[in-house]
C-alpha cells in the first residue's frame, strides 16, 4: 500500500524541531508521578481511616445498597378524571389521516395508545393509492416527539407570544400595503383547497385594506421539483399538470433515469402497482427497461438495465422517440442518437408492441426531454390507459422559475413581507446564497416552520407550526381525491398550524377545522350520491378522505414543440472528467428528515451505508484511481475533493457496481444545520463516546455535505445532473458505517434462488426450485421409505450411499409438534415483489422499540435491526466459467465475490426465520431462547445472561446483542430517541425495552399475535387469515411479506409455503424455518443484447 | 314496569338512572312496599330528610295538606299540574326547577303513592352519626399477635431450659469435683465448659454431626426462603389517597366489579376507574355511613371538581394519584381481558375476597411466576367453549400426531392451559 518511506509530521513544531517540541518529545511523560512524596507524607500516619476501615465501610455500603434494593419503589397510578369515551387504557385507537410534506404523500392510519401516536400504518383499506407508505412516512411519527421543534413563537430570536407576533405581522402587512410593497407567501407545493383559500384570504384582506392585486402573491417552491414535467405538459396539452400514471396497467415500462420505485413523484403508489405485475403466477410479467447512470432502487428491479451517462438521457429518449415515430408515421426529431440507438432498440420495440399498455417515463427536469416523453406516450396511445386522463396528480406544483423570480423581486427591494411556510430554500436551493442575500432585503421575514432551520434562522418572526399529527388539513392529492388529515394528539408545544396562522393574519376569527369544513361545504362539489354535509364530512374523517367526480381531460392533441425539444437535448454537452447525478435516498429524501435517527440509521437500499452521504463511483473508476474499493470497519473510504460549480467539496467514495463509469452520484438531504442551526439532536456527527464532533466554529458538524449546490439549471429548471465535474485529488480517509460488507451470494443458492420466466413457465420445479436432498447414511428411517421405494428392503447397507433423502426427513432432534397442530405462525416473502425500499425496516423499529445505535456502533457491526434487507449483486463468475478459465475452486469462489459491472440485484428481507429446529435454542445454556408450540422462536430477555452462543450458532445471523444500555449511556444520548423525555413517548408500551447484555431478535411481532388471538377468543371465532399482521407485512407497499397461520389450510401464507416458488433459506442444514421465500423470477426471455 | 328514562333531568347521567332501574325494578312486589317503591322510583333524586336533586320529602303530606289530590297528580304527571298554576306548586317550581328541571313523571298507582308517603312519614330523622371504624387495623393486629405468641413462648421455654441445663451441669461439676476430692484423688485441673462440650462432642460424634447438619439445613432453608421472598410483595397494602371501601361497594351493595373496572373485559388493564365513574352514583350519594365516609366522598368531589352545594361541576379537576398495588415486572405481560373475558375467572381468584374483607387495595396473590404457572398447569380449557377452541380441537383430531398429543393431554381428564401453550415464554414475555 503506497510508499512506506513517507514521513508524517504531527505539526509544524515537529518539522521545525522547536526546542519546546524536542523537550516534550524526549520526555514522554511530562511529570514524574509523586509516588515517593505521597508515601513519605507524615500526615498519612495520622489518618484514622485505615485499609480495614475502608473495607468495612465498603462492605456496609454494599450491604445497605443491597438491602435498599429489595424495596420496590412506590408506583403511582393516575387514572383519567373524566375518561374520554373512546379511550380504553391498554387498547390502541386508529385514526385515518394523511401525510403530505411537499415531497411524499400517503393516506395513513395512525395508531395511538392512551392518546399518544406511536406507529404509522398505511390506510390500505380506504386510502388513495392503496394507502401505501414508504420508510420516511413510517418514520414521521418520531419527529412529532422531537424536542428540538420550535416550542414558542419568537420575535427577533427571543421568546414572544402569539399576540405580539400576530400584531407585528399584521402591522407589517398593513405597512407594506400602504407603502406599495408586496407580501409574498413562500411555501412548498400546496394542493390543499383550504390552504389555498386561507392564502387567498390573506390576499383579499390586503386588497380590502387598499392594496392592489399584484401586491400579494403565493410562490411555491419544491426542493426536488417536477418543474420539467409541468412545463412539458403545459406545452403539450395546455395545462401544467403532473400525469397520474397507472403502472398497474403497463406491460412494458421504460424509464430513463426516473427512480419511480424510490423517489420519483408518487413512488409509494407506483411500487404496489408495479409489483402486482411482477408475479409470474399471473402468467405474464411486465417488462421493465431502465436507463440510468447510478444504480437506483428502480434500476435494481429492472429486467433490463442500461447504464448511461447523464448527458445521454436526452439521446436515449430521442432515440426511442424516433423509433416509435417511424413506426407510427409521425415526424422524428433531429438529434444524433447513433451512440445509443443499439441499446434502445429492444426497449422501443417492446414499447411499440405493447402500445396502449406501455409506459415511458423520464426523471429529468429538462423540458425538452419531457416533451419527447409526452409525445412517445401520445404516439403509443398510453393516455387513457397507463396514464389516467380522468385525474391529475397534484403532488408537486412548483415551477422552479417562481422562486427565482421571487429572488429577483426581493433583490429589487419590492417585497415588504415574506412568509416562508414549511420550506427551506436557504438550504435546498442550488443558489441558496443568492436567496439568503435577497432575503435580507425584506423587512419582515416570517418563518412558519417546525424547526429553527437554515431558512427560519434568517427570519425575524417565528410562527412555529404543528406537526402533521397535530393538525387538521386537506389535500387534493389527485384531482379526483380529496384527502383529509386529522389531529391525533393535542399540540405538544405552543405552536399553531400554518392555516390557522394565515387566518389570524388576515383577520379572520375562525378556527382552521371549521374553516376546512366551510371550504368543503361551499367549494367542493359534492359527489352524485352525496348525503348531507355532516355525513360526508364524518365519512371523510373515518376514511381519511373522499373520492370526487373526476372529469375527463382532453388529451387528443399533442402540441409539444419537438424541434425545441431537440435543440434542448442537443444543448446537453458533457464538459468534464466526470458527470454527476444528485439523487434522493430512501431514508433522507430531500433532507427534511435529516434529524430523524430511524431514517439516518436505515441502510441505503443499494450501498447499505448509514449515517452518511458519499460519492458513488463505478468500481472500475474506483480501482483505476486507486481508491479503497471494499469498505468495512477497518477499511475506511477514500475522501476525494470534488470540483463542482466552482466549489470544492470533500466526500468519501463508495464503489457501486452497475454505475456507469465516468459518473458520480451524491445524495441530497445531507449537510443540514451546517451553521449550527438547531434542527434536531440526531442531525449531527457524534463522537465515539457521545457528544458532537465540532467544526472550527464550535458548531456540531453536520452529517455529510449538502449536494443541492451541485445541481445545474436548464431553461430555468433545476436539473439533478451536472455534466462537468472533476476530482482534484484525495484528502485522507473517512470511516463509513455499513450494514453489509459482502456483495454477492457466492454460489450459495441455498440462501437465494432465482430463475427466469421461461424456466419458471416450464412448471418444472426441479429446474428452478429443486427439493433439497441429502445423502443419508443413517439407519432405515420411516421417512426414508417415503422417498425411496425400497421393495423388499434388502441391500440396505449397499443402497444407502446411493440414495438421497429429502432433508425434511433427516432429524437430529425430536420434532417440535407444530405442524398441523395448533397455530404455526409463519411468513412468506416474495422476492419478486420485494423491491428493497426499506419501509418494513422502519416499521419494525417503530413497532418493536428497536434501539438506534449511531454510526460508530454500526461501523462495528453492532446494528440492532431485527429486520434487514440483504442486497446481493450477481457475479460474472460461476463454476463453469471457472473451469473453462482453469481457475481452482478457491480462486473461482474468490472471483465470485466480485460483482458484475452491471449486476442483477436481489433484495432479500432477512429476519429471524423461527426455525422449528433452531440452532440457537440448543446452545443456550440457560434456556432463554426456546420454541413455542406455535412455531415461534421465543426470546425471554430476563433469562438471557448474554453468552451470545445463540448469535454464533444462528446460520442467518439475525440475532442482535445489546452491547450497551442504549436508553442511558451517554454515547447514545444524541442518537437514541428513547434518551429524550419526549422522544421516548414513541415507544410501544406492549414491547419490552431491552436491557444491556441481552440478546434480541425478531419476535414475529408476538405482541400482535397475542393480541390477535385474544380478539379471536373474545369473539369466540377462529383467527381469521389476515386478521393478524406483523409490522413488516403491514408496512410492505408491495405486499411482498405475507404473515399468517401455516396450519390454517386456507391461509395465504400456507399457499405461498406450498407454492412451486416456495423455498426455505438454507434448507439443507435442516433448520426448518417458518419463513418461506419465493423464488425470484426475472423476465429475461426477451433478448437483452445491445 | 320500568320507567322510561327519556325525560331524565338533563344533568344526571343516564347510566345512573339505568343502573338504579335495573337494580330495583326486579324487586317490586304486588303488595305496595313503600320503602322499595321509594328506593326504586324516588331515591335517585330525593331523600327523606335531606335535599338532593329534589327537595327532602319529609313532611310532604303536611306541605300539600289542602291539595292532596294535586300531590298524587303531580307525582304521576308533573307537567299537567304545572299548567294548573297552583300557588304552592309555583313556589316549589320557582325554587327547584332552575336547579333540577321539572320532575320526571312516575308510573305509580294511587296505592303505591300512598305507600310511599306512609313510608316517608314513618322514617325517623337520622340519629347523629357514630364513627364507624373501617375495621381493618384490629384484624391485622390480632393476626400479628397470633403469629407472635408461640414464638415468644418457645423462646421463653428455651431460655428457661438453657438456664436449667447450665445450672444442672454446674451442679454436676461441683458434685463430681466433690466426689473426686472425697476419693482422695488429686483434683484435676478444672476443665472449662468448652473443653467439656468438646469432649462430649468427641464422644458422641453421630449425634453431633446430626445436630450440625440439622442447623445447616435449617439455615439454608431459611436463607432460601428469604431469597425467594425478595421482590415478592404479597400483602402489600399501601395507604391510598381515598379510603375506598371495596367491601361496601362490591360486597354489601353488590356492584359488579366490572361496573367500575370496565376495561378488564377488553384490555390488559383492569383500569382504576376514572372519577367520573364514581360520580354516576355519588352525584346523588354525598354522605357516607360515617363521618369518615363522607369525607372520603368529598375527596371524589374535589377530584372531579363537583360543587356539592351548588350541584354543578366547577371545571377544576384534580387527578387522584393512587398507589399502584399490583406491580408486575416490566418484562411480564398480563392481560385482564384474557383472564376475565376468555377464561371467565372471578376477580376474587387473584385479588382475594375484597367484597368480604375490607381493603382499598391489597396484593392478595404473590404474583410470582410460580404462582402464574401453577394456575396455568391446574386450569383446564374447555375445547368446546368457543369456535376458537373448537378449531384448535379440530386441528388436533385431524392430525395423527395431534390425536396422540390430545390423548396424552386428556390422561388427566382435561386439557390444561399449560398443555395449550400456557407455559411458553412468549405468552407473557416479549
Amino acid at each position: 500500500m503506497g510508499d512506506t518511506s513517507k514521513k508524517y509530521w504531527t505539526g509544524l513544531e515537529e518539522l521545525n524541531e522547536t526546542p519546546e517540541f524536542v523537550q516534550s518529545r524526549d520526555k514522554e511523560f511530562p511529570q514524574e508521578l509523586p509516588v515517593e512524596d505521597f508515601l513519605s507524607d507524615k500526615r498519612l500516619d495520622s489518618v484514622t481511616t485505615d485499609r480495614r476501615d475502608f473495607l468495612k465501610f465498603l462492605g456496609f455500603g454494599l450491604g445497605a445498597v443491597t438491602l435498599a434494593a429489595c424495596e420496590s419503589p412506590v408506583v403511582k397510578s393516575i387514572p383519567y378524571v373524566v375518561k374520554p369515551e373512546e379511550t380504553t387504557p391498554g387498547i390502541a385507537n386508529y385514526y385515518a389521516s394523511s401525510y403530505f410534506d411537499g415531497h411524499d404523500f400517503a393516506s395513513v392510519l395512525v395508531k395511538t395508545r392512551e392518546g399518544r401516536p406511536i406507529h404509522i400504518n398505511g390506510n390500505k383499506q380506504y386510502g388513495v393509492a392503496g394507502g401505501r407508505t414508504n420508510a420516511r412516512i413510517n418514520a414521521s411519527v418520531l419527529s412529532l416527539y422531537d424536542s428540538a421543534r420550535l416550542q414558542e413563537p419568537m420575535k427577533n430570536g427571543s421568546r414572544s407570544d402569539w399576540e405580539t407576533v400576530d400584531g407585528d405581522i399584521k402591522t407589517a402587512i398593513q405597512k407594506a400595503t400602504g407603502a406599495g410593497k408586496s407580501v409574498r407567501v413562500l411555501s412548498s407545493s400546496v394542493n390543499s383547497p383550504s390552504m389555498m383559500a386561507a392564502i387567498s384570504g390573506l390576499g383579499e384582506s390586503m386588497i380590502e385594506a387598499g392594496g392592489s392585486e399584484e401586491q400579494f402573491g403565493h410562490v411555491q417552491y419544491d426542493a426536488i421539483s417536477a418543474s420539467g414535467i409541468l412545463e412539458a405538459n403545459e406545452e403539450s396539452f395546455g395545462e401544467a399538470f403532473l400525469p397520474d400514471y397507472n403502472f398497474g396497467k403497463a406491460k412494458t415500462i421504460v424509464s430513463v433515469a426516473a427512480d419511480f420505485l424510490g423517489e420519483w413523484l408518487f413512488s409509494n403508489e407506483y411500487m404496489g402497482d408495479y409489483a402486482r405485475n411482477r408475479r409470474p403466477e399471473n402468467g405474464w410479467m411486465s417488462n421493465h427497461f431502465q436507463f440510468e447512470s447510478l444504480l437506483s432502487l428502480t434500476g435494481t428491479n429492472a429486467d433490463v438495465r442500461k447504464p448511461i451517462k447523464p448527458s445521454q438521457e436526452g439521446l436515449v429518449v430521442a432515440s426511442i422517440h424516433n423509433y416509435i415515430a417511424k413506426k407510427a408515421g409521425a415526424s422524428t426529431v433531429s438529434v444524433s442518437t447513433s451512440e445509443v440507438d443499439a441499446m434502445c432498440a429492444t426497449a422501443a420495440e417492446k414499447l411499440w408492441s405493447d402500445k396502449g399498455q406501455s409506459l415511458m417515463v423520464a426523471g429529468s427536469n429538462n423540458k425538452g426531454i419531457q416533451v419527447l416523453v409526452n409525445n412517445i406516450n401520445f404516439m403509443l396511445g398510453n393516455y387513457g390507459s397507463t396514464i389516467r386522463t380522468k385525474s391529475k396528480l397534484n403532488l408537486k406544483k412548483a415551477k422552479d422559475s417562481e422562486i427565482q423570480d421571487l429572488i429577483k423581486e426581493m433583490n429589487a427591494g419590492k417585497v415588504g413581507v415574506v412568509i416562508i411556510a414549511d420550506t427551506n430554500p436557504a438550504y435546498a436551493l442550488p443558489n441558496a446564497d443568492e436567496f439568503k442575500s435577497a432575503l435580507e432585503k425584506v423587512e419582515t421575514r416570517v418563518a412558519v416552520s417546525q424547526y429553527n432551520d437554515e431558512t427560519a434562522s434568517l427570519c425575524n418572526y417565528h410562527a412555529p407550526s404543528h406537526h402533521y399529527l397535530e393538525s387538521w388539513n386537506d389535500y387534493m392529492i389527485k384531482s379526483n381525491y380529496l384527502a383529509l388529515a386529522q389531529p391525533t394528539i393535542g399540540k405538544l408545544y405552543n405552536t399553531r398550524q400554518l392555516g390557522a396562522s394565515l387566518l389570524a393574519w388576515s383577520g379572520q376569527d375562525a378556527d382552521y377545522h371549521a374553516f376546512i369544513q366551510n371550504v368543503w361545504e361551499n367549494n367542493i362539489p359534492a359527489p352524485a350520491e352525496a348525503a348531507s354535509f355532516n355525513d360526508r364530512w364524518y365519512r371523510a374523517v373515518h376514511d381519511g378522505g373522499m373520492k370526487l367526480a373526476g372529469h375527463e381531460m382532453d388529451m387528443s392533441e399533442f402540441g409539444g414543440d419537438l424541434s425545441g425539444a431537440a435543440s434542448a437535448i442537443n444543448a446537453i454537452k458533457s464538459s468534464g472528467e466526470y458527470e454527476l447525478v444528485v439523487y434522493a435516498k430512501a431514508g433522507i429524501g430531500d433532507g427534511r428528515h435529516a434529524n430523524n435517527p430511524w431514517l439516518q440509521e436505515l441502510p441505503d437500499p443499494i450501498t447499505k451505508m448509514t449515517w452518511d452521504n458519499y460519492v458513488t463511483m463505478a468500481p472500475a473508476d474506483v480501482r483505476s484511481n486507486g481508491y479503497n474499493e471494499y469498505l468495512g470497519e477497518q477499511n475506511p473510504a477514500t475522501v476525494v475533493v470534488l470540483n463542482v460549480n466552482g466549489k470544492e467539496m470533500k466526500l468519501p467514495v463508495v464503489a457501486v457496481p452497475g454505475q456507469k463509469p465516468g459518473t458520480l452520484g451524491v445524495a441530497l438531504g445531507y449537510g443540514r444545520g451546517a451553521n449550527g442551526e438547531r434542527i434536531g439532536k440526531a442531525a449531527f456527527q457524534t463522537g465515539t463516546y457521545g457528544g458532537y464532533i465540532e467544526d472550527e466554529n464550535g458548531n456540531p458538524k453536520p452529517i455529510g455535505v449538502n449536494a443541492y449546490p451541485m445541481m445545474t439549471r436548464a431553461g430555468g429548471n433545476m436539473i439533478c445532473c451536472n455534466y462537468g465535474v472533476s476530482i482534484s485529488g484525495t484528502d485522507g480517509t473517512y470511516p463509513m458505517a455499513t450494514t453489509q460488507t459482502h456483495h454477492t451470494i457466492m454460489d450459495r443458492h441455498a440462501v437465494l434462488r432465482e430463475t427466469d420466466l421461461n424456466t419458471f413457465n416450464t412448471g418444472d420445479r426441479e429446474k428452478f426450485n429443486p427439493e433439497t436432498k441429502l445423502v443419508f447414511h443413517g439407519a432405515p428411517h420411516d421417512a426414508y421409505e417415503h422417498d425411496h421405494d425400497h421393495g423388499d428392503g434388502h441391500d440396505h447397507d449397499h443402497d444407502h450411499h446411493d440414495h438421497k433423502v429429502h432433508v425434511k426427513h433427516i432429524d437430529l432432534w425430536n420434532d417440535h409438534p407444530v405442524e398441523n397442530v395448533g397455530h404455526r405462525w409463519g411468513m412468506s416473502i416474495d422476492l419478486n415483489a420485494c423491491i428493497g425500499c426499506g419501509a418494513c425496516v422502519v416499521s419494525c423499529h417503530s413497532e418493536n422499540n428497536v434501539p438506534i445505535v449511531g454510526k460508530d456502533e454500526i461501523r462495528r457491526a453492532r446494528d440492532m435491526h431485527w429486520l434487514r434487507i440483504d442486497r446481493y449483486f450477481s457475479s460474472d463468475m460461476n463454476h463453469e466459467r471457472g473451469d473453462e478459465e482453469g481457475l481452482g475452486t478457491i480462486d473461482t469462489y474468490r472471483k465470485m465475490e466480485i460483482p458484475s459491472e452491471n449486476p442483477k440485484v436481489v433484495h432479500m428481507p432477512m429476519m429471524c426465520q423461527h426455525c422449528n429446529h433452531a440452532p440457537c435454542e440448543t446452545v443456550c445454556p440457560v434456556a432463554a431462547t426456546t420454541h413455542s408450540n406455535e412455531g415461534l422462536n421465543q426470546m425471554a430477555y430476563n433469562r438471557c445472561i448474554g453468552t451470545r452462543y445463540c448469535a454464533n450458532n444462528c446460520p442467518y445471523k439475525v440475532r442482535r446483542f445489546n452491547w450497551f444500555n442504549y436508553m442511558g449511556y451517554k454515547k447514545f444520548r444524541e442518537v437514541n430517541p428513547s434518551q429524550d423525555a419526549t422522544g421516548r413517548m414513541v415507544l410501544n408500551p406492549d414491547v419490552t425495552v431491552r436491557a444491556r447484555g441481552v440478546m434480541e431478535k425478531c419476535s414475529m411481532c408476538v405482541q400482535r399475535i397475542q393480541a390477535g388471538k385474544l380478539e379471536a377468543k373474545k369473539a369466540g371465532q377462529p383467527v381469521q387469515d389476515g386478521a393478524i399482521q406483523t409490522a413488516c407485512a403491514e408496512a410492505c407497499p408491495t405486499n411482498a411479506i405475507t404473515f399468517g397461520d401455516v396450519n390454517d389450510k386456507k391461509s395465504k401464507v400456507r399457499k405461498n409455503h406450498e407454492s412451486i416458488r416456495g423455498y426455505y433459506a438454507l434448507e439443507e442444514i435442516g433448520t426448518r424455518p417458518n419463513i418461506a421465500y419465493m423464488v425470484k423470477v426475472r423476465n429475461e426471455q426477451e433478448s437483452t443484447e445491445a | 314496569m320500568m320507567h322510561h328514562p327519556s325525560r331524565v333531568l338533563p344533568y344526571i347521567p343516564t347510566i345512573f338512572i339505568l343502573f338504579f332501574s335495573v337494580m330495583f325494578a326486579g324487586s317490586l312486589s304486588a303488595q305496595p312496599d313503600g320503602e322499595k317503591i321509594f328506593r326504586g322510583y324516588c331515591a335517585s333524586c330525593h331523600q327523606v330528610h335531606k335535599d338532593m336533586t329534589g327537595p327532602a320529602l319529609a313532611g310532604t303530606r303536611e306541605r300539600w295538606e289542602d291539595r292532596e289530590d294535586l300531590l298524587y297528580q303531580w307525582i304521576v304527571n308533573p307537567a299537567a299540574v304545572k299548567e294548573k298554576n297552583d300557588p304552592y306548586v309555583n313556589e316549589l317550581l320557582a325554587k327547584w326547577e332552575p336547579r333540577a328541571g321539572l320532575m320526571t313523571a312516575q308510573p305509580l298507582t294511587t296505592e303505591e303513592i300512598t305507600a310511599v308517603l306512609d313510608y316517608i312519614d314513618a322514617t325517623p330523622p337520622p340519629a347523629p352519626k357514630v364513627a364507624d371504624a373501617p375495621g381493618a387495623g384490629a384484624d391485622d393486629g390480632r393476626a400479628a399477635a397470633d403469629d407472635g405468641v408461640p414464638v415468644f413462648f418457645l423462646a421463653l421455654i428455651g431460655l428457661v431450659l438453657l438456664i436449667i441445663i447450665l445450672s444442672l451441669s454446674s451442679v454436676r461439676r461441683a458434685l463430681s469435683g466433690a466426689v473426686k476430692e472425697r476419693d482422695g484423688k488429686e483434683e484435676e485441673e478444672s476443665t472449662s465448659y468448652m473443653a467439656e462440650i468438646r469432649a462430649w462432642m468427641w464422644k458422641n460424634k453421630v449425634v453431633t454431626s446430626l445436630i450440625v447438619i440439622f442447623f445447616i439445613v435449617m439455615g439454608a432453608v431459611d436463607v432460601w426462603d428469604r431469597l425467594m421472598a425478595v421482590g415478592v410483595f404479597e400483602g402489600y397494602e399501601p395507604e391510598q389517597p381515598i379510603a375506598f371501601n371495596h367491601t361496601l361497594h362490591a360486597g354489601e351493595l353488590e356492584i359488579d366489579c366490572q361496573y367500575c373496572h370496565s376495561s378488564a373485559a377488553d384490555s390488559k388493564h383492569a383500569g382504576i376507574p376514572s372519577a367520573n365513574v364514581c360520580m354516576n352514583c355519588h352525584v346523588a350519594i354525598d354522605e357516607g355511613r360515617s363521618e369518615e365516609g363522607t369525607q372520603e366522598i368529598a375527596k371524589i368531589y374535589h377530584a372531579v371538581g363537583w360543587d356539592k352545594d351548588e350541584r354543578m361541576y366547577t371545571g377544576q379537576e384534580h387527578p387522584i394519584a393512587w398507589v399502584k398495588v399490583h406491580n408486575l415486572p416490566d418484562h411480564a405481560f398480563f392481560s385482564h381481558a384474557q383472564h376475565v373475558s376468555v377464561a371467565g375467572l372471578e376477580c376474587q381468584t387473584c385479588h382475594g375476597p375484597v367484597d368480604e374483607e375490607y381493603t382499598v387495595g391489597k396484593q392478595f396473590a404473590p404474583l410470582t411466576m410460580g404462582w402464574c404457572i401453577d394456575c396455568h398447569n391446574n386450569s383446564a380449557i374447555d375445547l368446546n367453549s368457543s369456535e376458537y377452541y373448537a378449531e384448535m380441537h379440530r386441528r388436533f383430531v385431524e392430525d395423527e400426531r395431534g390425536r396422540e398429543m390430545l390423548k396424552k393431554y386428556l390422561e388427566d381428564g382435561s386439557v390444561s392451559v399449560a398443555e395449550m401453550g400456557g407455559w411458553e415464554c412468549a405468552k407473557c414475555h416479549y
